[in-house]
């Protein structure tokens, strides 16, 4: 196989990565699958456009280690699921779903590939008769290939909305 | 003594029902556009002092951020001498916004109008006006400077009043300067972020919830699974007689105590203060104080609707705290505290379903630690909620009737 060959097969696998992060992500009931598409050193941090632009660290999400991504799930499941009870789940139902645009593939000389993407998510509410608008903006992840395959090395959503629509529940 | 700005209605809706006793809410004032609308004028630019920010959020002259008092939107500015001011963010001429970001800094240039270029001093005066032959002979530029707020401060925070008749700061916040003083210790603290989010709510229902001791273990049930516990504490009702202020006291249980569901249990870190003691504040009507863990937090409750309030949750260092704190400090802060947070989205998800059902008619009704007429409540009391109405009521025109219980 040519180098190219290989390059090309890289970038594939990257928004093969993305395409199924978003399967997860829209599915309440798969989200324990979330933090297996984060390398072992990763991050996943969510952060307003206009904090990052004028340089102030605080983030609406900062998991900066594979120990956080994995909690995230666990306050999902036990903080706000009322202890597994899930008809008495605390948080309201809101169906996410993911509209990811032009993905685009960077390959880096270190092996890894950035990927860049446009998204919108929409929550549909079960108590509610509309669907809203939760979050516009970009993701700027970098992809790493290890003996278990692609994986996010950082996940970066950068929100274009200065205020955020809702609260939301499942990672964005 | 009147407020500054002119009023857009004359008085509450009538007639705007009220059961006598003072437990009893009724719903419509949740669902009313009518009393919405007189609110943003009695309360809010009426005799209060609101909290509109924190002076390490503008440290620099010409330094401004924008958000609002109310209805009405405003810029909060360090003038080139350094002083703060709160400026109505709309042009005197023919009413265009003047600043469209959350934040930045106009020392040089002041603030430009887009329309017919009118340009101001960030002290609010009116520096020039294009072309102004043909002006009528009495126009004057003193005459057209920006509305401006009262503002006065206390360690930092900066509170703004439309009101002439608001009484100095001190004597309004009375009690709550001690709890303030524990939060703010000498008042230097280093911005560090903020995040806005909308609540599908009444502004009323998300200050109510933070006088609610009730809900605390019923709803979040996250400090159940990391058996975190409130060990003591107290709701007073600062100023009650008058503003009727939160000050939320409690202790929780140290961190090694927990059971270490988390991975990584730092969200539940103490370590910048000498015990697990924390403030929860609400400075009437609208602001928030907090010092949750090692979370500096204010909030700003910024009414959009009658029915959706969108909250900024700024977050701050300690100015001279080493890197290591601050850095702890943005990875707990938002990770509890904030539109993600482990405790926030319960509480927007309770107040959304009280919201939905605002429309349902009667009285929602405030029952624990009620038999105690007056503060201080346990930390686990809903009774406190009164003291916030009774001052809610007195400034809308709709006072608490004598006698009633
Ligand atoms: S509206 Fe601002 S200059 Fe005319
Ligand atoms: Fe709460």
């Amino acid at each position: 196989m040519k180098a190219t060959d290989s390059l090309a097969t890289r970038e594939q696998a990257a928004r093969e990565l993305l395409a199924r992060y978003v399967r997860v992500v829209d599915d309440p009931d798969r989200i324990e699958e979330w933090p297996d598409l984060f390398a072992d050193q990763a991050e996943y941090r969510v952060v307003t456009r206009e904090n990052l632009e004028a340089g102030l660290p605080v983030c609406v999400v900062c998991d900066d280690t594979k120990d956080r991504i994995v909690d995230r799930v666990t306050v999902i499941r036990e903080f706000w699921g009322a202890g597994g009870r899930l008809e008495d789940r605390h948080y309201n139902q809101v169906r996410p779903r993911h509209v990811v645009g032009p993905v685009w593939t960077e390959p880096q000389d270190d092996g890894t590939v950035r990927v860049l993407a446009n998204f919108a998510v929409w929550g549909t509410p079960a108590g509610d008769f509309y669907p809203r608008l939760l979050a516009v903006g970009e993701y700027r992840d970098v992809v790493e290939f290890g003996p278990q395959g692609p994986r996010f090395r950082s996940k970066w959503v950068v929100l274009d909305t200065p205020v955020l629509q809702d609260v939301f529940v499942y990672p964005l | 003594m009147a407020s500054v700005l002119p009023r857009t209605v004359q008085g509450p809706p009538v007639p705007l029902r009220w059961p006598p006793e003072d437990n009893r809410i009724p719903r419509e004032i949740f669902t009313d556009p009518d009393l919405f609308r007189w609110e943003m004028d009695a309360v809010f630019t009426g005799p209060v002092w609101v909290l509109v920010g924190h002076e390490a959020e503008i440290p620099q002259p010409g330094d401004y951020k924008t958000l609002s008092v109310g209805a009405v939107p405003v810029i909060v500015v360090r003038d080139a001498q350094g002083q703060v001011r709160v400026l109505v963010n709309a042009c005197a001429h023919r009413g265009a916004r003047l600043v469209e970001g959350p934040r930045g800094n106009v020392l040089k240039g002041g603030f430009r109008c887009i329309y017919h270029m009118w340009t101001y001093a960030p002290d609010g005066s009116l520096l020039g006006v294009s072309l102004p032959d043909d002006f009528p002979a009495e126009f004057r530029k003193e005459d057209y400077g920006l509305p401006q707020a009262r503002v006065a401060l206390y360690k930092g925070l900066i509170f703004a009043s439309f009101h002439e008749g608001t009484p100095p700061l001190d004597t309004y916040l009375a009690e709550l300067t001690e709890g303030l003083d524990r939060v703010l210790g000498d008042g230097r603290l280093r911005y560090l972020g903020s995040i806005k989010v909308i609540f599908r709510t009444n502004w009323k229902l998300y200050v109510e919830n933070i006088y609610d001791g009730y809900h605390v273990t019923a709803l979040h049930t996250g400090f159940q699974v990391v058996r975190l516990r409130s060990h003591g504490g107290q709701r007073l009702v600062p100023n009650y007689e008058r503003n009727g202020h939160l000050w939320g006291q409690s202790r929780s249980t140290p961190r090694e105590q927990l059971e270490p569901v988390l991975r990584d249990m730092t969200l539940f870190d103490v370590r910048t203060k000498p015990t697990t003691d924390h403030n929860m504040m609400v400075v009437f009507p609208s602001g928030v104080v907090t010092d949750y863990f090692d979370t500096l937090q204010l909030r700003y409750v910024l009414p959009l609707a009658v029915d959706q309030t969108l909250i900024e949750f700024t977050f701050f260092a300690r100015a001279d705290d080493p890197e290591e704190v601050v850095r702890h400090r943005v990875r707990q802060g938002p990770a509890v505290l904030g539109p993600a947070g482990a405790i926030t989205l319960e509480d927007a998800a309770a107040l959304e379903r009280v919201q939905q059902s605002s429309v349902a008619r009667g009285d929602n009704v405030v029952l624990k630690g009620t038999p105690k007429r007056f503060p201080p409540y346990r930390h686990v009391d809903e009774a406190p909620i009164r003291h916030f109405y009774q001052a809610y009521r007195r400034l809308i025109g709709v006072p608490v009737e004598e006698g009633s219980s």
